[in-house]
């Protein structure tokens, strides 16, 4: 029976390839509707994961549901899930459209609907044009987005993508992106990426994997705690003081809604932590730039949080 | 969303005309054509040796001392005198073009069907349907898809031959219907066991050279499986005089051995022997169901 809530489920699931563990006790939940990220450095297990939920892969261990099911029960799962795995090559020979059509009709469409399924997803990468086109004659962007448009036929409630961006070049990227996006909300949508600014943007929440295990799981705001701390960034040369152009840590420790206040001189990063139930990211912002403005501090940049890659390269090796 | 369903055998069918169509607009297509028209030229070349030495009369002028004395000639070649009674007014073209398709099918079937699974998995090809289609249907849509192939092409060839048989005069209309259409029904089922074998093999690799090698391997042992029944049979038969030596068990596990008995007018000699070799379809469709269901994609 489906879990209320929960479009994925992986509970303590390992996946060993002879005497190498590529996933080891991994155990995460995807909300119903939510953008989820899987992040990682290379090695990570996050393709071997993404690849156990797409039902490609069997887990050595553990358990994993996709929708209620396991993700081998393709008929319980037809038509509700879309997958884009990372380096599957379309067939060559195929025709956009035909092949579009075929994946529709497996997906139990009758002919005409999978006719004007397959159109309507071409249309929405940008592609009607490639109907009759060979699948081996499309460039690198062409079969992604094709790859892409077989992932979203017949708007499947849970869709798994594999690096849906990479090798491409940035307004291919940024395009898609931007469906993805798009549809984010009607659908499930898991991400797996090694852009981790593409993640940020994309996901509400994520996994962090590191040699097979998770190290991080969490919203994106609780990943990055975007929703506890403020980073400022300073000019070079900046140094904590009473005086002109000098860090006035006292006065910033003197904010009722500051809990913490640390400077990092090699980055010359000003980290405010802050309590959230007191003020939020902006109210705090605003008093912290006040202050720092009156002090004549010259200021580089603003962010709320440490941002997904800093905390991805604290978690991981 | 509700999940749609589908029915197996919806998605085998899907599967196969698939495949089908890969197979004939691929550079496969290009090597089918060849293969086409070096069986037209063989059936040419058969042709052409009936007239040349004058092997082949028009039935209707044969007589019964020369439909014996063909009998005994197929008899002798074949060790099978039930497959003699069976195919002695075959008209000789016919007889030795079926005998040379037979031999050549599972060199065909290797040729094009080698790559059918172990190509899709090399390149993860298959993983699109691997979300859209049982396993078992995907093994099952393959193999369909290669034998309506191959039965394609044993048709195309079948039809040269008849057609080339018939402007020579060796055959009328009425006897290429009647042998014709029963030569291509032997070659197709027997072509039947060989695509399974080789959409198994197939399945095991996610290298398309490896699966080539290993389906000529494969079907090496069993042409030599075939080939030391048929000669320990007719080193016995030799030994046992005019009493023919019964076939040897092992000479079934060769689906080249069944062309005698799908040829017999004995219906339940035919019946069963497409039986067994449907069974050889139906294990190998379990067996390669099985692997691509236990196996990593």
């Amino acid at each position: 029976m489906p879990e209320p809530g929960i479009a994925v489920r992986l509970r303590r699931v390992t996946k060993r390839f002879g005497a190498n563990t590529a996933v080891d006790d991994v155990s995460l939940a995807v909300p119903v509707g939510s953008a989820y990220g899987l992040i990682g450095p290379n090695g990570a297990g996050k393709t071997t994961a993404f690849s156990m939920m797409a039902g490609y892969l069997r887990p050595s261990d553990g358990a994993i549901d996709v929708l209620g099911f396991a993700p081998a029960a393709v008929d319980a799962l037809r038509g509700r899930v879309g997958v884009l795995p990372q380096d599957a090559i379309l067939p060559p020979g195929d025709a956009v459209g035909e092949l579009l059509v075929h994946l529709a009709r497996l997906q139990g469409m009758p002919a005409a609907k999978a006719l004007e399924a397959a159109r309507g997803a071409l249309a929405e990468v940008e592609g009607a044009d490639w109907w009759g086109q060979r699948c081996g004659r499309l460039s690198h962007g062409m079969a992604k987005r094709v790859a892409l448009a077989q992932a979203f036929l017949g708007q499947p409630d849970l869709v798994l993508l594999d690096e849906p961006t990479a090798g491409l070049d940035p307004r291919v990227a940024w395009e898609i992106r931007r469906l993805v996006q798009t549809k984010k909300g009607r659908t499930t949508i898991v991400v797996s990426s090694h852009n981790l600014r593409e993640l940020e943007e994309l996901c509400d929440a994520a996994a962090i994997l590191d040699r097979g295990r998770i190290v991080a799981v969490g919203t994106m705001a609780e990943l990055t705690a975007a929703n506890d701390e403020v980073r400022v960034h300073v000019a070079r040369g900046t140094r904590p003081g009473q005086g002109r152009g000098e860090l006035p840590l006292q006065a910033l420790r003197g904010l009722p809604m500051v809990r913490t206040i640390d400077f990092d001189d090699e980055r010359l990063e000003l980290v405010v932590g802050f309590d959230r139930s007191a003020a939020d990211a902006e109210t705090v912002i605003g008093h912290v730039l006040t202050a720092l403005l009156h002090s004549e501090v010259r200021i580089s940049g603003v962010s709320k949080g440490r941002g997904l890659e800093q905390r991805v390269m604290d978690v991981t090796r | 969303m509700l999940s749609s369903s589908l029915s197996p055998l919806a998605e085998i069918r899907l599967i196969a005309v698939r495949e089908l169509r890969r197979s004939i607009r691929s550079t496969k297509g290009v090597a089918i054509a060849a293969l086409t028209l070096a069986g037209a030229c063989i059936a040419l070349l058969v042709s052409g040796w009936m007239d040349a030495g004058g092997r082949e009369l028009p039935s209707a002028e044969v007589t019964q001392a020369q439909l014996e004395l063909r009998r005994q000639a197929i008899a002798h070649a074949t060790g099978d005198p039930a497959f003699a009674d069976d195919v002695a007014s075959m008209p000789t073209s016919l007889l030795a073009f079926l005998k040379i398709t037979v031999w050549f099918s599972p060199l065909l079937v290797a040729l094009l069907g080698f790559d059918g699974i172990s190509g899709e998995l090399q390149h993860r090809t298959v993983r699109f349907w691997a979300v859209r289609a049982r396993r078992s249907s995907l093994f099952a849509g393959k193999l369909l898809g290669l034998w309506a192939l191959v039965g394609l092409v044993t048709l195309a060839l079948n039809l040269l031959a008849g057609g080339a048989a018939l402007a020579r005069g060796h055959v009328a209309i009425g006897e290429l219907a009647r042998w014709g259409v029963r030569s291509w029904f032997v070659v197709f089922v027997i072509a039947g066991a060989w695509a399974a074998m080789a959409t198994l093999v197939s399945a095991c690799f996610s290298a398309p050279i490896l699966a080539l090698l290993a389906t000529f391997a494969a079907f090496f042992v069993l042409w030599l499986v075939g080939l030391g029944g048929f000669l320990s049979r007719m080193r016995l038969s030799a030994e046992g005089g005019a009493q023919p030596a019964p076939t040897l068990w092992y000479e079934f596990l060769y689906p080249n051995a069944y062309d005698t008995l799908l040829m017999s007018s004995d219906p339940a000699r035919v019946l069963g022997a497409a039986g067994i070799l449907i069974a050889f379809v139906a294990i190998a469709t379990g067996a390669g169901s099985l692997l691509l269901a236990r196996r990593d994609m």
